[in-house]
């Protein structure tokens, strides 16, 4: 009996089994509570998984945590199973991430607490949107709904622009890792005016990569401004607190990364016609002072020749009283001849000519 | 080198200043009205024309 199996030594067995496993489980997830959760010299990560009935032991490197991690939170690992040295059974986590509401909230808490007391978040250190705008990195799923959307508000708004789309996975326990390269990569480029990171809405699980703490550091430290895109508007992410510029949605990503070409048409015809409305209003005006200075002009021309006409009249009143006519007309009367005695003289009155004799000289 | 969009934006704003500043004259502000309806024209035009390129880069970053 014995003669027909294959012996081990304890090494090779354990090395066998190490190898049927790995064989079996690539890379397997699994769900469960966290229970005697330690780091052993700052570097080794010390939990058991647990549920109702059972509980396995795991062990990762400290870098490898991307969410703070406590006892009692509900996680999923990516794990290799491992059968120790010692002939113990135990987990070899490759990644971990809270699931379930509570836990994701809880890890998110400690996150947010421990990245704002390094100053991630700070306000003073957000870059405004580039003014001149004409490529654009986005990194998201190109099967997405949020993508389609922000392509869709983009296209619409604008035009001329280049957009890069670095196609990663959104959620999921790689999706993390996944961005993180292509923040990288368009760093490492810098050929864009703005990274555009885009997520659609999903639930906290969905979203929980938003939250992963090597995520979040490479967007604060990238040095393209980071506008972020993710979920609904109730949503709010670290990656939106590290992110230089928030916006609420992928569409309205879209909107605050274009000017509106239908607005701006819009503004080119209105100030087309405010330009014609004033050159009707400018052109009135001065046909009105033209008119006004034509009535003035006229207006003096009148005023002086009644002035003339004044003065005309004034001389011919003076003219009217010297005339001897009127002289004769108040009883005086005109006599030619030689003033002696005997001749005859002609006398003119008002009325008459009278011819007469000098018969008198008389001095006075 | 052909102007873009935001130089003709920009001109045309310059333009309508002018018709608001000190420096309007009756005379020649026909001759500027119909240059800036005529520019009015193009931004228009090429407003209706763009398009973005949207690329999707080769990449795996998967790895």
């Amino acid at each position: 009996m014995e003669n027909a199996q294959q012996v081990y030594s304890v090494s090779d067995f354990q090395a066998v089994c190490n190898q049927i496993m790995e064989t079996a489980f690539t890379g397997v997830i699994v769900e469960g509570e966290v229970a005697s959760y330690k780091i052993n010299q700052g570097k080794y990560v010390f939990f058991d998984l647990k549920d109702a009935q059972s509980s396995v032991g795991c062990f990762m490197m400290v870098y490898g945590l991307r969410f703070p991690i406590e006892d009692g939170m509900r996680v999923r690992v990516r794990a290799v199973p491992k059968l120790t040295n010692w002939g113990k059974f135990s987990l070899t986590v490759q990644a971990i991430a809270p699931v379930g509401e509570g836990s994701i909230k809880k890890s998110l808490e400690m996150l947010k607490k421990k990245l704002t007391a390094e100053g991630l978040f700070d306000p003073a250190k957000k870059r405004p949107l580039p003014d001149k705008i004409a490529k654009i990195g986005v990194i998201s799923s190109t099967q997405a709904a949020g993508y389609a959307d922000f392509c869709k508000i983009l296209n619409e708004r604008w035009g001329g622009l280049t957009v890069l789309t670095a196609h990663t996975q959104v959620q999921g326990m790689v999706a993390a890792d996944q961005i993180i390269r292509a923040l990288n990569y368009f760093n490492e480029r810098g050929e864009v005016d703005v990274i555009a990171v885009i997520r659609g809405g999903g639930s906290a699980d969905d979203l929980a990569v938003f939250n992963d703490e090597a995520l979040v550091r490479a967007i604060a430290a990238s040095k393209i401004p980071v506008i972020t895109g993710i979920g609904h508007e109730v949503d709010e992410s670290l990656c939106d607190l590290a992110a230089d510029v928030v916006a609420s949605t992928p569409s309205n990503a879209a909107q605050m990364l274009t000017k509106d070409k239908r607005a701006i048409a819009e503004n080119v015809r209105a100030d087309i016609k405010r330009i014609n409305n004033l050159l009707n209003t400018k052109i009135d005006e001065i046909t009105e002072a033209n008119r006004q200075e034509i009535v003035r002009v006229y207006q003096e021309i009148v005023r002086k020749i009644d002035s003339v006409k004044n003065e005309i009249a004034g001389q011919k009143k003076i003219l009217d009283q010297l005339n001897p006519e009127r002289v004769l007309e108040r009883g005086y009367a005109l006599i030619r001849g030689d003033i002696k005695l005997g001749n005859d003289i002609s006398i003119t009155m008002s009325k008459q000519e009278i011819e007469a004799k000098i018969t008198n000289i008389r001095e006075r | 080198m052909a102007k873009s969009i935001s130089d003709k934006i920009d001109e045309l704003k310059t333009g309508v200043e002018w018709f608001y500043s000190d420096d309007f004259k009756l005379e020649d502000a026909s001759g500027k009205y119909k240059t800036m309806t005529e520019l009015a024209k193009e931004i228009e035009k090429d407003l209706a024309e763009l398009k973005n390129e949207i690329k999707v880069i080769e990449e795996d970053f998967s790895k």
